[in-house]
């Protein structure tokens, strides 16, 4: 769309300048109705409203469709009442100080024995019990719940697949826009961003983003960031023991060693980062139970 | 000709001087870039509230003290805020809640639509298009529930004050003498 828009764009600037007249009588020419100026400049700001975001509600519609496809595939929210609130508190205390911290964050931890985390489009965010169960405090807990969170602010799901274009543009999604054949387009686009959450995992570029992200939120909300580089020290030594990796952290997200590196350079920006919480006791007491 | 061209020097080197003086003197700012931001009367957390600042609201840092910043809004208040809860850049329209880019609505608007639907929400539990599509392919109700209460958690900010001080994490750690 936005490509249009430039070509639009480039297409009035020359045949404002190929004129000798210039840009003052290409400018005239644009209040006369019946102008090709005027209908260009008229055609450009269709596509301009056309190509506006997804609004909120309809970013959690499609977020919340997606939760129930991914609660389905790994399991239900473990039955702990005490540790659901938990993650809810670290999930939120980081979702306060990430690049989108207006939108309500939910969290939860599903009783799954594969190591993995997944964001849904709006904030809704699910760790795998098998994932906490290797972690060792609070910060990396927090570190996990911020890259998700990363994820979220970043619209990332949203920007991977070329059908969830279907959504924009179409206004709030409401229960009758689901039905019939709007309601064909809605199911496979929510299919498309299944693929990609469940199977193939977000690019790779994304990936990075959302562990710098983690990082940076921690920081700003008190916890060690090196946390993030502990995580996935841990999920390293559980690659190289693990002969399943399907559906882990390990298979949807680009070469550990790599991620490491680049959040070790990264760590240069905390020289003070030793000095912040990592909270072990409270992390043991709460997320260790079984 | 060589006169002029020195005095040329002198007067570019003159402007450089007081452009950087300009430059140094200058105040730097921050904007508030998280919910729940308190200016505070000292550089600590359990210190008296001055003024509760929003997101995107710009200050201007007059004194730093490491994770702590003395700050002046555009009302003339001043006080200290946590160095976590504001940046070097202003949070984006839509970062800030907006859901439009450059056409969406003003901040306040949208955040007012964001609690909207989230409070309608904790009524109603999945949203009607959610609801849909649960419908039409048959998801069964035992996930539509457990979504439901997934949805329905919900987390104060006085909770979340307390969780924080408990943990001595950030704003809380100097005071309680450390995060660890």
């Amino acid at each position: 769309m936005r490509l249009i828009l430039s070509v639009a764009l480039i297409t009035l600037s020359i045949s404002a300048t190929s004129e000798s007249a210039g840009l003052f009588d290409s400018l005239q020419k644009l209040t006369d109705p019946a102008s090709k100026e005027r209908q260009i400049l008229s055609g450009s700001s269709q596509v301009l409203s056309s190509s506006k975001e997804i609004d909120y509600p309809t970013e959690r519609t499609i977020g919340e469709s997606l939760a129930l496809e991914g609660l389905q595939r790994f399991g239900n929210p473990v039955k702990n009442e005490a540790l659901q609130r938990y993650v809810n508190l670290v999930g939120n205390a980081v979702a306060t100080n990430s690049k989108r911290a207006t939108i309500p964050y939910q969290f939860a931890v599903l009783d799954s024995p594969v190591q993995n985390a997944f964001a849904v489009p709006g904030g809704v965010i699910f760790v795998s019990r098998a994932l906490v169960s290797i972690l060792e405090d609070e910060a990396e807990l927090a570190a996990v719940l911020a890259h998700e969170v990363g994820h979220v602010s970043a619209k990332h799901a949203l920007k991977s697949t070329q059908r969830a274009q279907f959504f924009e543009g179409v206004g709030t999604i409401t229960a009758a826009s689901v039905r019939g054949d709007k309601g064909k387009k809605f199911a496979s686009a929510i299919g498309d961003m299944q693929a990609v959450l469940f199977d193939k995992g977000l690019d790779k570029d994304m990936e990075f983003e959302a562990d710098l992200a983690a990082m940076e939120t921690t920081y700003r909300t008190g916890y060690d960031p090196s946390a993030m580089i502990r995580v996935l020290e841990k999920l390293q030594k559980l690659e190289a023991s693990s002969t399943n990796k399907k559906g882990s952290w390990f298979s949807t997200h680009p070469p550990l060693a790599e991620r490491i590196a680049r959040l070790q350079a990264q760590l240069q920006k905390y020289p003070d980062h030793s000095s912040l919480a990592s909270v072990h006791d409270r992390f043991a007491k709460t997320a260790k139970v079984k | 000709m060589r006169i002029t061209r020195s005095m040329t020097r002198s007067m570019v080197a003159v402007l450089a001087l007081l452009l950087a003086a300009s430059i140094a003197m200058a105040e730097e700012k921050r904007w508030v870039s998280s919910e729940g931001t308190a200016l505070k009367a000292e550089a600590s957390a359990t210190s008296e509230n001055v003024a509760d600042l929003s997101v995107g609201t710009e200050v201007a840092v007059v004194e730093s003290g490491g994770r702590w910043l003395k700050v002046r809004t555009s009302a003339g208040k001043e006080g200290w805020v946590y160095a976590g809860r504001v940046s070097e850049t202003p949070p984006a329209a839509e970062v800030a809640g907006g859901d439009g880019g450059i056409f969406g609505d003003s901040m306040k608007s949208s955040q007012i639509k964001t609690a909207k639907a989230d409070s309608a929400r904790s009524i109603r539990g999945l949203s009607p298009g959610a609801a849909q599509y649960a419908k039409d392919r048959g998801t069964p109700e035992m996930y539509r529930k457990s979504l439901d209460v997934v949805l329905a958690r919900k987390v104060s900010a006085k909770e979340l004050k307390a969780f924080l001080k408990e943990g001595k994490i950030g704003e809380y750690a100097q005071v309680q003498g450390g995060g660890k």
